[in-house]
């Protein structure tokens, strides 16, 4: 994790793989703030309505399977890690497992019991008070896990924002 | 290809998920169809109360309530509250091992 600007004149000219490793940082920065907000908007169905509720939950859907995807690695590598001892990545992945179930629920029985996007492609489902009752406790529960799933990884956030604030154009970084 | 085959693990794990929940669903009798099966708890009632009363709106016509923004505003501030303590306790968990470990080295 990398806490501050690096780059000055005398830096070493960027290779392809540092360009690589950047290029994936910033990929990762951005689609996680898209997240973020994207989330923040869909949790607030008072503000967006009810179809705007409905289409951002199912986009957030695809777009975490785009995250998980990338952090691929990571997942297998922690779990293979679990028995050593160390707490904190133990607590992460944690975290991040219970937010996956939560999540992926969440987005599944908001599809099941949505009343605009899914009619509006021709499909209709039967009333089921279980998803509706699942869909309120985990967005609640989503709503608890998601800062802390970022908060955990608050040094990573500021180093890259602090990067980003540093970069100008021109210089490669 | 590598992003293929992991979107593929990713998709199943999460299929396997639902799957794990549609069986729940099963077991628990809640997929009926149409009418409810059990009273709905105090949450909703109380939900369905502010959606009347007006505190939440909900419009049908999906376009962004400006005037609504105190829902919005609420979702932001109990999300910055949670990362807030979140930050404060991994600071101070990290100056903690910090510490202990100078003093061992000391």
């Amino acid at each position: 994790m990398n806490a501050g600007p690096t780059s000055s004149l005398a830096d070493p000219p960027v290779t392809g793989n540092r360009r690589r490793i950047l290029a994936r940082t910033r990929l990762d920065f951005w689609l996680d703030a898209l997240l973020l907000v994207a989330y923040t908007l869909a949790y607030s169905l008072g503000f967006t309505g009810i179809a705007a509720h409905e289409w951002l939950g199912i986009g957030l859907g695809v777009v975490l399977l785009v995250h998980i995807t990338l952090h691929w690695d990571w997942v297998i590598r922690t779990t293979r890690k679990l028995l050593r001892p160390g707490g904190r990545e133990r607590f992460i992945w944690l975290v991040n497992l219970l937010l996956l179930v939560s999540m992926t629920l969440c987005i599944a029985s908001g599809i099941l019991i949505s009343e605009v996007a899914l009619p509006q492609l021709g499909i209709t489902l039967p009333a089921s008070f279980f998803w509706r009752q699942m869909h309120d406790t985990t967005a609640t529960l989503t709503l608890i896990l998601v800062p802390i799933h970022a908060a955990l990884r608050w040094r990573w956030i500021v180093g890259v924002a602090r990067r980003f604030a540093a970069w100008r154009p021109g210089r490669s970084r | 290809m590598k992003f293929l085959r992991q979107l593929t693990a990713v998709v199943l794990a999460v299929a396997v998920i639902v799957g794990l929940g549609m069986l729940w669903a099963h077991l628990s009798g809640g997929t009926g169809t149409g009418a409810l099966r059990r009273a709905p708890s105090q949450e909703v009632l109380q939900r369905i109360k502010q959606i009347r009363a007006g505190v939440i709106r909900v419009h049908p016509d999906g376009g962004f309530s400006l005037a609504d923004t105190g829902n919005l505003i609420r979702t932001c501030v109990i999300e910055a509250a949670l990362a807030a303590v979140v930050i404060t306790v991994s600071a101070v968990w990290r100056r903690h091992r910090r510490s202990r470990r100078a003093s061992a080295r000391a």
